[in-house]
């Protein structure tokens, strides 16, 4: 309640319309870390919560907090992933905070600005596209170097000097309005840490327990210097990060703000403090204080999204080894430390991601990702610097910047504190194009009305070249629609919310005197990930196969088998479809060239559009929860998919469809990663009494030396999984890998529980897929 | 389209309140839920005729929603504005939000948390909303009070 309380307080009094948005958005953030209440209320060695309880929901009015209007007197009692919330609570945002956000949120004012466009009206039909910025722009990585290498006084500093150059054109003037803006928001960042210190004091005063009140002392201490000074050691280094977090939090929703290097960032001040006489076991410690803040916060969905596409938590990616800007391996011993506390506490959040390069990064670095992605279950997951350096290369980024990527959220990989490339920004669903080209532009969901271009009905396609140019037509038009999206929220994001903090850490802002949101960054870019891959190419090649090709039935005898969901008079045919070898994640080199025209035209296409920054749309190919809810919405496919059923991960194969682990390797790792620049996950599950850790770094190492992207496994079995499910009880903590984060199995919405177990499972001992049911 | 006035004549404000509450309780567990649209808005504008503490709701509010059904049978116009509610059988562009529904079981499922089956609608293409979407949040904030209070279910 804290944030939405201050935000409207200060919106409806002390804001002046007059100032420049970036002018307003700085005194909104001075004012609210001012205001935001210092709260230490466990036994953590680090100061700060994201909320004012120690573990809590952030509502954002400017965003989608209003989407819970509907449900605030039930939303404590319903049964999914229920939030605490108080009569007097449900008043106050009932009467006082909601309305006034009536016709200021981001979603409003775009469409407004728009004249309620087809392109955000397509979006509310919610099979065809999700665009993010409704509700954040925070899929990114900050510079957080810059926070403890320098200190938020001397970032102030240089935005003054840089406040007082001379100029007065309008350009000039704007600028001027951005360096006050970072200014005044740091400055409340340090007012927020005094006021730590000050709690931290207090409670110190009062504690009767001499070990806790040395810790809240230090604490003091800690706060009393730090963000505002660069920090001494490796405790105040990490409550620094931590302190600007908890303040990008209240400028964005966390969806993905990811944490970048910690490995490379924190090392000279874990080596310092080491060879002061840090023990390894206080280092773990200390990582593991900073896990457990950073899940101090929960998202926030309405019963809708809770259906759908429920049981996501922050996906806040950190990154670990790989190569430095050099290319040498950048594998240090924190980086030990920091998969130790991942593997102690076994956290949804972060969701930890292991840079590897083939050839520099050691044997002992990969047996090591290995052994503790068997000991908890799900973590981390491996990406392949060459596979990623040269993807980020392609899109302009320079050799050095390239190497020092990071992961953002799931997978995605970005040259970390300078680039903004809002990676999530777009969830399409590849399937509702297919349904287009098969209806002449309609929808089954959508009925008769004509959504997409009139292209000839499929039934009356004579060639498969025919099809795929349908397929094109619906792609290019959904496409457009997006991006048109994408860039009218961008524009209402400029319109009335800049963001100076996320700003005042990204290189290049401060150099450009520009917002983050305004194209401040050295790159920028938006990323547009993909639903439903391989669901898409199945029924494409079963089209070429089974109708052009082999002539076995007609385009109308797939159509009415679909649109009986493959029942009892389709039967035969189902089976014959689903039998057969022509199958992404096989040998086939049908589904091979399918694969490689989708990717190859979403990619070119894609990059043809500008945002509104003035940068490219990259494409990815992970999916979060949103493969089963956009497969709960969708009717059978032509592949041999009943209706509803969740599409497949990412870019992983159609469960049952690719038996053999080699295959499904090979034809991944094949695929052109550098039209894949958004990322890619691949979602393998091994079976646990056949993954030996060599057996495993090997499947790893082959995987990358083929060209593999990026790759990540549970390490369970379908029928741990199925007894979890119905003894969700017995199974608190157990946490799987979904496609690019991880998640509680518990929070999973039914039809992404389905996913995971029926998601193929491999036996290393023979190679082969376990056979389901 | 109902009667208030008709249907309350010659009660006291409890009574009619009462009546009125019953037959939107009544409207819920009818199979097609037919009458639901305007049990529910007839409730609603005797609530803020005569209940303070649920009129605040609308007090400094202007809104203006339009309820048709699909078929083109039904199509009520319903204005907020500065404590008042009114209610007319009408089709207006010039309003924020638009809720277009298939029947009125499609309604409710939409509309009250207690009966939702948001899948099904979704499914069955059979709620659409066009416009501005934080209208329509706030009307189902004020539909699910009205039946928690009833069905004494009010946190």
């Amino acid at each position: 309640m804290e944030l939405p309380r201050n935000i409207t307080h200060y919106m409806k009094h002390p804001d002046n319309p007059a100032d420049s948005p970036e002018l307003r958005a700085g005194k909104l953030y001075k004012y609210v870390m001012e205001n935001k209440r210092p709260v230490i209320t466990d036994e953590n060695l680090l100061a700060g919560t994201t909320t004012a309880r120690t573990i809590g929901v952030v509502l954002y009015p400017d965003f989608m907090a209003l989407s819970i209007w509907p449900e605030l007197e039930t939303i404590s009692r319903r049964k999914k992933n229920p939030f605490g919330i108080t009569r007097a609570e449900i008043d106050e945002l009932n009467f006082d905070i909601f309305p006034y956000w009536l016709d200021r949120t981001i979603q409003e004012v775009a469409r407004k600005d728009n004249g309620n466009p087809l392109c955000q009206r397509i979006m509310e039909r919610i099979v065809f596209y999700i665009a993010t910025k409704v509700y954040s722009i925070s899929h990114t990585v900050p510079n957080y170097a810059m926070v403890v290498e320098r200190g938020l006084l001397d970032i102030i500093r240089e935005a003054r000097e840089r406040e007082l150059s001379p100029g007065s054109s309008k350009e000039d003037r704007a600028k001027k309005d951005f360096y006050q803006a970072v200014q005044l928001s740091l400055n409340g960042i340090i007012s927020y840490a005094a006021n730590l210190s000050r709690e931290a004091d207090r409670l110190a005063a009062k504690e009767v327990d001499t070990k806790r009140r040395q810790e809240l002392l230090e604490m003091a201490e800690v706060c009393k210097r730090v963000p505002a000074e660069r920090p001494r050691t490796f405790r105040e280094a990490l409550n620094a990060i931590w302190i600007c977090k908890i303040a990008l939090h209240q400028e964005n929703a966390n969806v993905a703000l990811s944490l970048g290097r910690l490995d490379q960032v924190l090392y000279p001040f874990y080596a310092e403090d080491i060879k002061r006489g840090m023990t390894l076991a206080e280092a773990v410690e200390l990582i593991g204080c900073f896990w457990l803040k950073i899940a101090d916060h929960v998202p926030l969905s309405p019963e809708t999204g809770e259906e759908l596409f429920g049981g996501s938590g922050s996906n806040q990616a950190v990154t670990l080894g790989g190569v430095d800007i050099k290319g040498a391996d950048a594998v240090n011993d924190l980086t030990y430390v920091v998969l130790k506390a991942t593997e102690l506490l076994r956290l949804r959040d972060p969701n930890v991601n292991a840079r590897y390069y083939p050839q520099v990064s050691k044997k002992e670095y990969l047996d090591r990702l290995c052994e503790v992605n068997i000991n908890t279950g799900a973590t981390p997951c491996f990406h392949n610097d060459a596979s990623a350096v040269e993807a980020l290369s392609g899109q302009g980024v320079s050799l050095e910047h390239a190497r020092d990527y990071s992961s953002v959220g799931c997978v995605e990989p970005s040259s970390g504190g300078r680039t903004y490339g809002h990676t999530g920004c777009i969830l399409m669903n590849l399937t509702s194009a297919l349904e287009m080209a098969l209806w002449g532009g309609k929808h089954r969901l959508t009925e008769d009305e004509q959504i997409g271009p009139k292209t000839k009905p499929a039934v009356a396609m004579t060639s498969f070249a025919e099809f795929k140019k349908a397929m094109e037509t619906q792609l290019g038009w959904l496409i457009d629609q997006v991006v048109t999206l994408n860039n009218n929220l961008g524009r209402a994001h400029q319109e009335i919310h800049p963001t100076p903090m996320l700003s005042a850490f990204m290189e290049g802002c401060m150099e450009k005197g520009k917002d983050v949101i305004s194209g401040g960054a050295t790159y920028n870019s938006s990323g547009a990930a993909m639903i439903g891959l391989a669901d898409v190419v199945d029924s494409v090649t079963a089209i070429q196969e089974f109708v052009f090709d082999k002539k076995k039935f007609t385009m109308a005898e797939i159509i009415s088998a679909i649109n009986a969901d493959w029942s009892v008079p389709y039967k035969k045919l189902q089976a014959m479809v689903k039998a057969s070898p022509e199958k992404f994640g096989t040998d086939s080199r049908m589904a091979r060239a399918n694969a490689d025209w989708l990717i190859g035209f979403l990619h070119d296409t894609f990059q043809g559009k500008e945002n509104y920054r003035g940068g490219k749309y990259t494409v990815g190919y992970w999916t979060m929860t949103n493969h089963a809810g956009f497969g709960a919405l969708t009717g059978a496919l032509p592949s041999g998919r009943m209706k509803n059923e969740p599409f497949a991960s990412g870019i992983t194969p159609v469960s049952g469809s690719a038996p053999v682990l080699t295959s499904c390797l090979n034809f991944v790792a094949r695929l052109d990663h550098t039209r894949i620049a958004d990322g890619h996950a691949l979602n393998l599950k091994y079976t646990p009494s056949t993954t030996t850790m060599s057996r495993f770094a090997d499947t790893v190492e082959a995987f990358f030396k083929m060209g593999g992207l990026q790759v990540q496994f549970n390490i369970i079995d379908r029928k741990t999984l199925e007894d979890a499910r119905k003894y969700p009880e017995k199974y608190p903590d157990l946490f799987v890998r979904v496609s690019g984060y991880t998640a509680y199995f518990k929070d999973l919405n039914p039809h992404m529980q389905q996913e995971i177990i029926t998601r193929a499972e491999y036996d290393l001992g023979t190679g082969e897929e376990q056979k389901y049911g | 389209m109902f009667d208030i006035e008709k249907f309350i004549s010659g009660l006291s404000v409890d009574k009619a309140m009462d009546r009125l509450g019953e037959r939107f309780l009544k409207s819920l567990e009818d199979e097609t839920a037919e009458t639901f649209l305007e049990a529910l808005l007839a409730f609603m504008k005797i609530k803020f005729m005569f209940d303070p503490a649920y009129r605040k709701n609308i007090e400094e509010f202007r809104g203006r929603y339009q309820f048709r059904s699909k078929d083109g049978g039904v199509a009520v116009l319903v204005n907020f504005e500065d404590g008042d509610m009114k209610i007319r059988e009408k089709t207006s562009d010039d309003v924020n939000v638009t809720v277009s529904f298939k029947d009125g079981r499609a309604l409710m499922n939409f509309l009250l948390s207690a009966n939702r089956d948001i899948l099904r609608g979704l499914l069955n293409n059979e709620v659409l909303v066009a416009g501005n979407l934080n209208y329509m949040y706030k009307f189902g904030f004020m539909a699910n009070h009205l039946q928690l209070e009833l069905t004494g279910n009010l946190p």
